[in-house]
């Protein structure tokens, strides 16, 4: 019996190890070729950082990865602290339409990018000039990354929600502590590898995204993705993958030393 | 206030702002862009506009929408078939054979490239198919003689892309299912005389399918309404429903027709769902 | 210490009826027991006393003031929950802190009453170990020291030993009721377990179905069940039913629909009135021998002996009834299966209740 599992590790680990390659192969040449001297990828290989210094100074590329992370970060803020007040509300609460409610979370996630994108585009056109904002422009992208990003917030601290008991908040409560005390000093500490979860997931969202950001950008103003697409649509500069390889290692980075300290799924 | 009052005014603040900013940027935006699509004038033109529905009947009288439907819908099917056959190995492999330290490091490696940028790594794969990229170069450096590989702009191309940037999705959602079963039960089906074929595929795979139709879904629903991908890779051959929803709002400006196309392809998506709900709600995936 | 009184409590969900007119008046100091089955409506009592279910009329005084408007973080009470509610991100003293952290009281004097606290519960040195490094009976100390430590009017305890295994459930049973003597503050208890209730409780009510069947110490109700329900859910109890015959002062003689009569103190008996008396197990005397349906005296064929240490249990069928009898393992015999034996018991262990 223990040898079968021997060679079914071995194999699963084989596996696996084919699957991971297939994720990684592109991403590592792109990365090889961001570091390499010729623009057309001609052979041999000569290590040069050209483009990466090209990039410096392409004020195009630069302008958008800006935009996008300001935008990320005040997307991971905004739809933590809303998603969290309203997860509380549905785990802590029991009332008429709290499903009705719930389900309402699955249009953004189930209507399809491109419909939501022209939706806004067609609501934003109409409506905004009436209070004299631009239809389209950083403002509006910003309120569809976090339209986007909020039902996945909802559902993770939803989840770490409901693995810590409300008798832990009535026990609160039974020895003084207003439902404000509570919330600090109880709720809040306990549930914040789930929070912190959700604010990664929301700023993924929200940097990644670029359906939404493609209809709602006007011309001149645009994020990363956005930039790219154009960038490649027009014809391709290698400081492309330049900067692509530094959003993988910049963000893979991120990804390995959050998990160092939260491990995914449980307490560590 | 009495305790009740108090507590509705609680629940109030706190779904409130989430609540009003769905309405805001999804619930109210479909309902204008439903009316978009039933008016005959685009809104960047400014004339009286009337109501009509020749925007939803060009959807059955240009010949070309129902095939290119057709064809999303197929891309659809095949991305999530893919993903499936890959993706459930992969995640099987990690949630009942892998133990320990290799379980937590290979899924972080899994999930890493969920975290970066999507269209970067579409990107990557145009680096690795085009004629002199990657493959190319990797085939001529075995058998110098083979002729040139061009996978760029085929429809494969963008099978590959979209199977890449998904599978992440298919083998999260079934890993987490796959994790629940309790190793318990597989020992009880032992005990009752099941080999492991039939362990798997009357226990196991059946209590796993919430997380394999979790992941189709969430594969599914961004693939038949895409046209990113599609144009990077595919080029003219890789035509979608969605490149031809983006080319109304870009390029012809006539938003009536985008709009209506858009709640077609909204409908569809939706009588999809409808078919599959019973078996969803079976799973325990919806209810 | 505090009065705490319930009166007419009323609580519905829907068509269900979780309180039905509840009126009680608790004993300053007591340790009380809410005894009864699953829906009986004992934790909506403990809850509504506790501020975290509002009664839909009636009123909760506590030292004569209507303490339903108080919100719950209000009321000074004190309450250890069933899972015990430790907060899993603190230390043991600043869970038992937590209280008097948030009445501002001063450090030093916080540091002053939990090491006393503690040291009462038998837990002093443990104040660094965080919840889940302690074992479930460490852990209910630590919830008790958490309840305990501010002084509050009332202790709620919400079937607080129904997580333990058996030994530790006796052993605390013990420190549980030495704390609370200690202490001295009035103690209401929700549980099902029946034995629970008795070993601990000053007095007891058992609840049914909204209702309070049953009120007392735990002696006068097991001794003297109203009625069918009290009887059976607190302890076990054979139930013969009958025909009063004959009233002759203090007593009453019921023929039995099993064949012989019982003689039992008048429960109020008229001649002719249909009886329903209740009889302990551990009060039937096994005897070798068969003959004649007597008084007070029954003949019938074990079922089965089940040994349990230091008694055994006997199931005795008698006609189409089955009579369960207790006997200490003092006895010289032991009888098995299809033995014939003969029951007695003497009269006033027949205790007429209610149906």
């Amino acid at each position: 019996m223990s040898r079968k599992l021997d060679i079914g590790t071995g194999l699963a680990k084989t596996y696996l190890a084919v699957v991971l390659a297939f994720l990684y192969l592109p991403i590592l040449v792109m990365a090889l070729l961001a570091f390499n001297r010729s623009p057309l990828y001609e052979l041999p290989f000569q290590f040069d950082l050209v483009w990466f210094k090209a990039l410096a100074s392409n004020d195009r590329l630069l302008n958008a990865g800006r935009n996008s992370i300001v935008l990320a970060l005040i997307n991971t803020v905004v739809a933590t602290a809303l998603g969290t007040a309203a997860a509380l509300a549905f785990s802590r609460y029991t009332f008429r339409g709290r499903r009705v409610m719930q389900l309402l979370l699955l249009p953004p996630i189930t209507i399809p990018w491109l419909v939501i994108g022209t939706a806004m585009l067609v609501f934003f056109y109409w409506t905004f000039p009436l209070i004299g904002l631009k239809p389209r422009g950083l403002h509006a992208i910003l309120l569809g990354h976090v339209a986007l990003s909020l039902p996945y917030v909802i559902i993770v601290v939803g989840a770490r929600l409901a693995d810590f008991p409300k008798s832990v908040e009535e026990a609160a409560a039974t020895l003084g502590a207003t439902p404000w005390q509570t919330f600090w000093r109880v709720s809040a500490p306990i549930i914040a590898p789930g929070v912190v979860a959700a604010a990664l997931f929301a700023f993924a969202t929200s940097f990644d995204q670029f359906v939404i950001s493609y209809f709602l950008a006007p011309p001149g103003v645009t994020t990363l993705p956005v930039e790219i697409y154009t960038s490649i649509r027009k014809g391709f500069t290698p400081e492309i993958n330049a900067i692509s390889t530094i959003i993988i290692v910049v963000s893979m980075s991120i990804m390995l030393i959050t998990a160092r300290f939260y491990k995914f799924g449980g307490e560590r | 206030m009495s305790p009740r009052q108090r507590q509705n005014w609680a629940i109030f603040g706190l779904t409130g702002p989430a609540y009003a900013w769905l309405a805001l940027t999804i619930f109210l935006p479909l309902s204008a862009m439903l009316y978009c699509s039933l008016i005959d004038t685009s809104p960047l033109v400014p004339k009286p506009a009337n109501f009509t529905l020749a925007n939803y009947a060009a959807f059955f009288q240009k010949s070309f929408y129902l095939p290119l439907t057709w064809w999303s819908i197929l891309l659809g099917f095949w991305t999530t078939l893919f993903c499936f056959l890959v993706g459930y190995p992969a995640a099987y492999a990690l949630a009942k054979r892998v133990k320990g330290r290799w379980r937590e490091a290979l899924f972080l490696l899994i999930v890493l490239p969920f975290w970066s940028n999507a269209l970067v790594r579409v990107f990557s794969w145009t680096m690795v198919l085009r004629q002199g990229g990657f493959l190319d170069m990797a085939l001529h450096s075995v058998f110098p003689d083979a002729p040139t590989i061009n996978l760029l702009f085929t429809y494969p191309a963008v099978v590959i892309g979209l199977v890449h940037s998904y599978l992440p999705y298919m083998i999260l959602t079934c890993y987490v299912s796959l994790q629940a079963i309790d190793d318990s039960l597989m020992e009880a089906a032992r005990s009752l005389g099941a080999e492991s074929w039939t362990v798997f595929r009357r226990v196991i795979f059946p209590l796993s399918l919430p997380g394999v139709l979790s992941g189709a879904v969430l594969i599914f629903v961004p693939v038949i309404g895409s046209f990113m991908e599609p144009r990077i890779l595919g080029g003219a051959k890789g035509a979608t429903l969605g490149m031809n929803i983006e080319e109304q709002f870009t390029v012809t400006a006539n938003w009536p027709l985008g709009a209506a196309l858009s709640f077609t392809l909204l409908a569809i998506v939706l009588v999809i769902f409808a078919a599959l709900y019973p078996v969803l709600k079976r799973r325990g995936v919806w209810g | 210490m505090s009065q705490v009184e319930i009166i007419g409590a009323q609580k519905h969900y829907g068509p269900v009826a979780a309180l039905e007119n509840v009126s009680l008046k608790f004993v300053d100091g007591e340790f009380f027991g809410l005894l009864g089955p699953g829906g009986s409506g004992k934790t909506t009592l403990l809850r509504s006393i506790a501020g975290f279910i509002e009664l839909d009329s009636g009123q909760v005084l506590l030292d004569g003031e209507d303490i339903g408007p108080i919100p719950v973080h209000k009321r000074d009470i004190g309450m250890v929950f069933q899972n015990y509610a430790l907060f899993p991100h603190m230390t043991v003293f600043d869970n038992v802190a937590f209280g008097l952290s948030v009445r501002k009281m001063p450090a030093g004097e916080i540091k002053r009453r939990v090491d006393e606290i503690l040291g009462l519960v038998r837990l002093a040195g443990l104040q660094e170990r965080k919840p889940k490094q302690l074992s479930g009976g460490q852990q209910q100390r630590v919830a008790l020291a958490r309840a305990l430590v501010t002084n509050p009017k009332v202790l709620l305890l919400d079937e607080p030993l129904g997580a333990l295994d058996k030994h530790l459930r006796e052993e605390m049973q013990v420190e549980l009721r030495r704390i609370q003597r200690e202490v001295g503050i009035t103690t209401i208890f929700v549980t099902h377990d029946q034995e629970e209730a008795m070993t601990l409780s000053d007095r007891i009510a058992i609840m049914n179905q909204g209702k309070i069947e049953q009120l007392g110490a735990p002696l006068e109700v097991y001794e003297h069940p109203a009625n069918r329900f009290a009887a059976g859910f607190l302890g076990v109890a054979n139930f013969l039913e009958g025909r009063v015959a004959a009233v002759s002062g203090h007593e009453a003689r019921i023929d039995l629909g099993l064949g012989g009569q019982a003689i039992a103190p008048t429960g109020g008996y008229k001649p002719g009135d249909t009886a329903l008396l209740a009889v302990r197990p551990e009060k039937i005397t096994v005897a070798a021998g068969h003959g004649e349906q007597g008084v007070n005296r029954l003949t019938g064929t074990v079922v089965s002996a089940i040994f349990s240490g230091s008694s055994t249990t006997y199931r005795v069928q008698v006609g189409d009834q089955v009579i369960a009898v207790f006997q200490q393992n003092s006895a010289p015999h032991r009888f098995q299966p299809d033995d014939k034996v003969t029951l007695h018991w003497s009269p006033e262990h027949n205790v007429p209740v209610a149906p």
